[in-house]
C-alpha cells in the first residue's frame, strides 16, 4: 500500500472515524504496515506485548491457552490491553489467513492517543463495551 | 459534609482518575461536580436504568452488584457510572450505599466534554477499565 492507500484505509474504520484528512495522514505516517502469514502468532499469551496493532484485511483468532475464544476482523484491534496495564497478553492472536495490520509500539500508541483525543474516546467507547460483555459473563 | 470547589479540588487532585491532569483541568471538573448525600440502603445507581452521569464515591462505602452477583465493594476515591455514559447503554450495575454515602457526581455532558478535551483524563480513564476487564476475564476465563 502507498501512504494515499493506507489513509483510505484507515478512513473507513470505525476507530479513526472523527479524523479529518491531516490527521488521518499524520496517523498514517505514524503506523507502520506489517502483513502476517496463515497461522503465524502476532501476540503470544503471557510474554511482553509487541505493541498495538489495527487490522486492515484479515481475520484473527484470539486464544488461550490454545482454545479458540473470540475472533477479530477489519477495523478491529489488539495489544491496547497489555500496553495501557503494562502486563503481557493474557492470549494468543493468531492470523487465521493472510493479516495486514498496521502497527504502533507501545510507547507510541499513549504519545499517539493524547495527540489524538477522538481516536482515544473511540477506544473508551470500544473497552466500555467490552467491559460491559465482561461483566455479563458472570451472570 | 459540603464541600467548596477548592475542597473538591484538592480531593480529585488525590483520586487515580484524576492523576496528572492539569490544574486548569481540575477546575472545570471541580466547578461542574455536585455533592450529593445517600443514606445506607439508598440505590445510588439501578441496573437497567439509564445513566446521567459519572460518581466518585468521597465518604461511605458501596456495593456493585449485577443481579445477585457481588461485582465490587467501593471505597472513597472508586468511582462508577462510566459505562452508561461512554457507551449510551443502561445501566450495568446496581449501586447501593451500605453506610450514609457522599458522592461527587458528574453529568454526561459534563465528562465527555472533560474527556474530549484531557487527553490525560480519558487515558486514566482507559488504563482504569481495561484493569476491570482484565480482572473480570481472568475470573472467569480460568
Amino acid at each position: 500500500m502507498n501512504q494515499e492507500e493506507v489513509v483510505d484505509a484507515l478512513a473507513g474504520l470505525s476507530l479513526f472515524a472523527d479524523l479529518r484528512r491531516p490527521q488521518l495522514e499524520a496517523a498514517a505516517h505514524t503506523f507502520s504496515e506489517e502483513s502476517f502469514a496463515p497461522g503465524q502468532r502476532i501476540l503470544r499469551q503471557g510474554f511482553q506485548g509487541t505493541g498495538f496493532y489495527v487490522i486492515l484485511d484479515g481475520e484473527v483468532s484470539v486464544q488461550i491457552d490454545g482454545k479458540d475464544r473470540a475472533r477479530l476482523g477489519k477495523g478491529d484491534f489488539f495489544g491496547e490491553m497489555s500496553i495501557l496495564l503494562g502486563e503481557p497478553p493474557v492470549a494468543d492472536i493468531v492470523a487465521l489467513g493472510a493479516l495486514h495490520a498496521l502497527h504502533l509500539s507501545g510507547p507510541e500508541l499513549q504519545g499517539f492517543l493524547q495527540q489524538n483525543p477522538a481516536v482515544m474516546y473511540r477506544m473508551l467507547q470500544s473497552v466500555a463495551r467490552r467491559l460491559r460483555n465482561a461483566n455479563r459473563w458472570g451472570n | 459534609m459540603a464541600l467548596d470547589t477548592n475542597a473538591k479540588r484538592e480531593w480529585m487532585a488525590r483520586v487515580a482518575l484524576f492523576r496528572g491532569c492539569s490544574p486548569d483541568a481540575l477546575e472545570r471538573l471541580a466547578e461542574r461536580m455536585g455533592e450529593v448525600e445517600f443514606p445506607a440502603g439508598h440505590h445510588i445507581v439501578t441496573q437497567g436504568q439509564v445513566g446521567s452521569g459519572l460518581y466518585i464515591l468521597v465518604t461511605g462505602r458501596a456495593r456493585v452488584l449485577r443481579g445477585d452477583d457481588l461485582i465490587a465493594d467501593l471505597e472513597p476515591g472508586d468511582f462508577f457510572g462510566e459505562l452508561a455514559v461512554l457507551d449510551q447503554m443502561p445501566r450495568s450495575a446496581t449501586v447501593i450505599a451500605l453506610e450514609p454515602t457522599t458522592c461527587l457526581g458528574l453529568a454526561s455532558w459534563d465528562l465527555i466534554a472533560e474527556l474530549e478535551r484531557d487527553p490525560q483524563l480519558a487515558l486514566n480513564l482507559l488504563r482504569e477499565l481495561a484493569g476491570r476487564i482484565r480482572f473480570l476475564e481472568d475470573q472467569y476465563i480460568y
